[in-house]
């Protein structure tokens, strides 16, 4: 059975990095999947994520961008864009682990044969628990640009009728009491 | 003339980690270990619900998730004074353990082994051979020709392609790499089966947590599982025997093929037992409670200074008086505003950016102090300190590695020889044999009290009104992880956390005093300057982990090289 990962990334303390799982959670509150889409907040995975991505049939990546665009501009990327002809070490952290997760799943014959990167350009990644206005206005293209691809590969999804609370914890007011034991 | 070589970034995990040597005669004589990133993620706690800190601590760092979350509800029942049920004590120590033993085979195999390993000789191997030679080893069923057949046509493919893809960063043919083609071969196949069984690690901490990379059953004062023998939704019999198959299979990789390999690279390289020792001061907290109150744990905790074994002490308890009492940090050469070390419940972390000045201020690490003196942490600052102690599972598998090591190349280390990059190694794998063994011990305890029928998961926790201070410890994969809290009001007044790497990658402090990483790499040779893949096998052998960084994906990231001599 051919399956699909769709992953949110990102760091959620992070100002508009945390856009990637943020994205996540509203699709996951928002819509059903078959059986054979999994959605995951992968969090800010290093080499670890290779075992979550080999055998995948699509892979779909929602992360925030690092570039030059203005802020909010949605940005997309093929495997051949992340995977560069060599692994150089270069000063962010989470770029290499993802075009090394993606070689080496290459290098173990199981790569997916399909991958989107969504990218989002952020305004700012400093410790915050929101995000900028910029970001917040593309989130719904965003979550277009993924169902689009998932219909594209003939994956199945369906609208919640009504749609779930989405558990974007970190957002919530500090003054409400406490979140983990609301559960 | 001596040179200087930046290292940026080192660690092929999460970046940010910079270092600089400083190389004469083709040996270090000068090191620097740098942060090259602003952290201060603890300020989004402050004013927050201290129930709810174990969710946001979570998400320092991608890497090491599960450990920040345990210190965090442990510092607040500390602060609390709440005991916690046995079930819950059980639950999470196999959480703890499961989560190590992923962590120490994805360092090995996927940070480290390549230091060690040629991948360029593998097409020389001969598999036929490397089999035989593989079952003189070990009893592992998957060292059969085909299977290292299979492995060595993976490499003879990425070779042949002319795009060495994920292999193209290596110091190949580097004159400091001296593994035959066939122990390549071997330890290679064992890189790519390392990746089932880190999973197969993983889904235990997924199983008994609800979810990973994030955990979701935590809760101040105990777990959020509910136990129900019969309930296929709730903790029952289902899940705890397929817990027990799985830690099964990950118990005989560990014991059969990492523990195996790690004593096959040290027999290879003995040499390596006289370099990168450094601060040989250590530190560990006991962990693995085996009771409500946390008096009586598996894992033995304390400290030794320079060196010296026989005047070890230990920890009583995971938040002993000693611990609370002595630890600082020191920020004369970090990126921060203060004029003198404070404790965590007194941390301060406010900026004071400079640019890197190796005679001023130089890092966003701050340099954590145990009684005014650097630490090593890590598996062999607590392997160390349980020897010491004469602590016997520890005895067991550290004279085990003794013993394979002699066997397999003819040289016999002793426990003094660990003070050394390949004692690191050793000692990481010494402690995931004990992990595994423990492991087991566990998930035993549990399913006997839950056969008694005590069900009960979780304390209440009691907020008070008055100032409270708590500290919550775990010796992670890393080393010695503290969190510490003061809650006023029923909300975070400060937090800090003093983690791991910040021990081991701390800058020099206001007396000089060198952190870990860098005493470890002075005196180093370096066949090659110019390719210092020496100073890469010291540093990793710490397992770097430099987190809270933004990850933001960067398609047009600047390439840069791994090594520049300015």
């Amino acid at each position: 059975m051919k399956t699909a990962l769709i992953a949110g990334i990102g760091n959620v303390l992070l100002g508009d990095d945390s856009v990637g799982p943020y994205v996540l959670r509203l699709l996951e509150s928002q819509y059903s999947f078959a059986d054979n889409v999994r959605l995951a907040d992968l969090g800010t995975p290093a080499l670890d994520m290779t075992h979550q991505i080999v055998g995948l049939h699509s892979l779909i990546l929602i992360d925030s961008v690092a570039s030059d665009d203005p802020p909010g501009t949605i940005v997309f990327y093929r495997k051949g864009d992340i995977v560069r002809e060599t692994p150089a070490e270069r000063l962010d952290p989470h770029s290499p682990a993802l075009s090394e997760c993606l070689m080496t799943a290459e290098m173990l014959g199981a790569s997916p044969e399909h991958v989107l990167l969504v990218g989002i350009v952020g305004k700012s990644c400093e410790p915050a628990c929101e995000l900028s206005e910029e970001v917040q206005r593309s989130i719904q293209p965003a979550m277009e640009a993924i169902l689009q691809e998932l219909q594209r590969l003939d994956f199945e999804f369906q609208k919640k009728t009504t749609p779930d609370e989405p558990g974007i914890w970190w957002g919530s007011e500090r003054e409400s009491g406490s979140i983990a034991a609301r559960g | 003339m001596a040179k200087r070589i930046t290292i940026d970034p080192i660690t092929r995990i999460e970046g940010h980690l910079r270092i600089d040597v400083e190389v004469d005669n083709n040996a270090v004589s000068n090191a620097w270990a740098s942060c090259t990133m602003w952290r201060g993620i603890e300020k989004i706690l402050r004013g927050r619900d201290p129930r709810d800190a174990w969710l946001f601590t979570q998400r320092f760092c991608g890497v090491c998730t599960t450990v920040h979350a345990m210190a965090s509800v442990r510092s607040v029942e500390d602060a609390l004074k709440l005991e916690i049920p046995l079930n819950a004590q059980y639950i999470r120590n196999l959480i703890l353990i499961a989560h190590a033993l992923h962590d120490h085979i994805v360092h090995f195999y996927q940070l480290s082994a390549l230091d060690w390993v040629d991948v360029l000789q593998i097409p020389k191997a001969d598999p036929a051979a490397t089999s035989k030679l593989a079952e003189s080893l070990s009893p592992w069923t998957r060292n059969s020709r085909n299977e290292l057949k299979a492995a060595q046509d993976r490499v003879n493919a990425v070779a042949s392609s002319g795009q060495l893809g994920i292999f193209a960063n290596g110091y190949w043919g580097h004159p400091a790499m001296r593994l035959s083609p066939d122990i390549n071969l071997l330890a290679f196949s064992h890189y790519v089966q390392a990746l089932e069984y880190q999973r197969k690690a993983l889904q235990v901490v997924g199983i008994l947590g609800s979810k990973t990379p994030h955990i979701q059953n935590l809760t101040v004062g105990g777990v959020a599982n509910a136990i129900d023998l019969d309930s296929p939704s709730a903790l029952g019999m289902t899940q705890l025997n397929q817990v027990r198959e799985l830690l099964e299979q990950v118990v005989q990789f560990v014991q059969q093929v990492y523990f195996v390999d790690v004593c096959a690279v040290a027999a290879m390289y003995p040499d390596w037992f006289k370099i990168g020792s450094g601060v040989k001061n250590y530190l560990a907290v006991p962990d693995l409670p085996l009771d409500s109150r946390g008096s009586a744990y598996d894992l033995p905790g304390g400290f030794i200074r320079g060196g010296d074994l026989a005047g070890v002490k230990g920890f009583q308890t995971a938040s002993d008086p000693v611990f609370r009492q002595s630890v600082s940090e020191d920020v004369m050469h970090a990126y921060y505003q203060g004029e003198k070390a404070l404790h965590p419940w007194q941390g301060e972390t406010e900026p004071a950016f400079t640019g890197w000045d190796g005679e001023q201020k130089y890092s966003w690490v701050k340099a954590p102090r145990f009684n005014g003196e650097p630490m090593q942490v890590g598996p062999l600052a607590q392997v160390l300190i349980g020897y010491a102690q004469g602590h016997a599972l520890t005895k067991k598998y550290t004279d085990l590695a003794i013993d394979k090591i002699a066997a397999i190349g003819g040289v016999r280390a002793t426990p003094a020889a660990l003070h050394s990059t390949l004692g690191r190694h050793a000692a990481r794998a010494i402690r995931a044999c004990m992990l595994g063994e423990l492991a087991q011990k566990h998930l035993q305890l549990l399913v006997d009290n839950i056969s008694k029928g005590d069900y009960t998961v979780h304390n209440q926790p009691v907020l008070p009104s008055h100032e409270v201070e708590g500290v919550g410890t775990h010796e992670a994969p890393r080393g010695t992880l503290s969190h510490w809290v003061v809650i006023k009001d029923e909300k975070i007044k400060n937090y800090q956390a003093v983690v791991p790497s910040t021990w081991n990658a701390s800058p020099r402090d206001r007396a000089g005093a060198h952190g870990p990483y860098e005493a470890s790499l002075l005196h180093t040779p370096l066949a090659r300057p110019e390719e210092p893949l020496e100073v890469l096998r010291t540093v990793h052998s710490f397992d770097p982990c430099m987190a809270c960084a933004c990850h933001a994906f960067d398609p047009s990231g600047r390439k840069i090289s791994v090594a520049k001599i300015l």
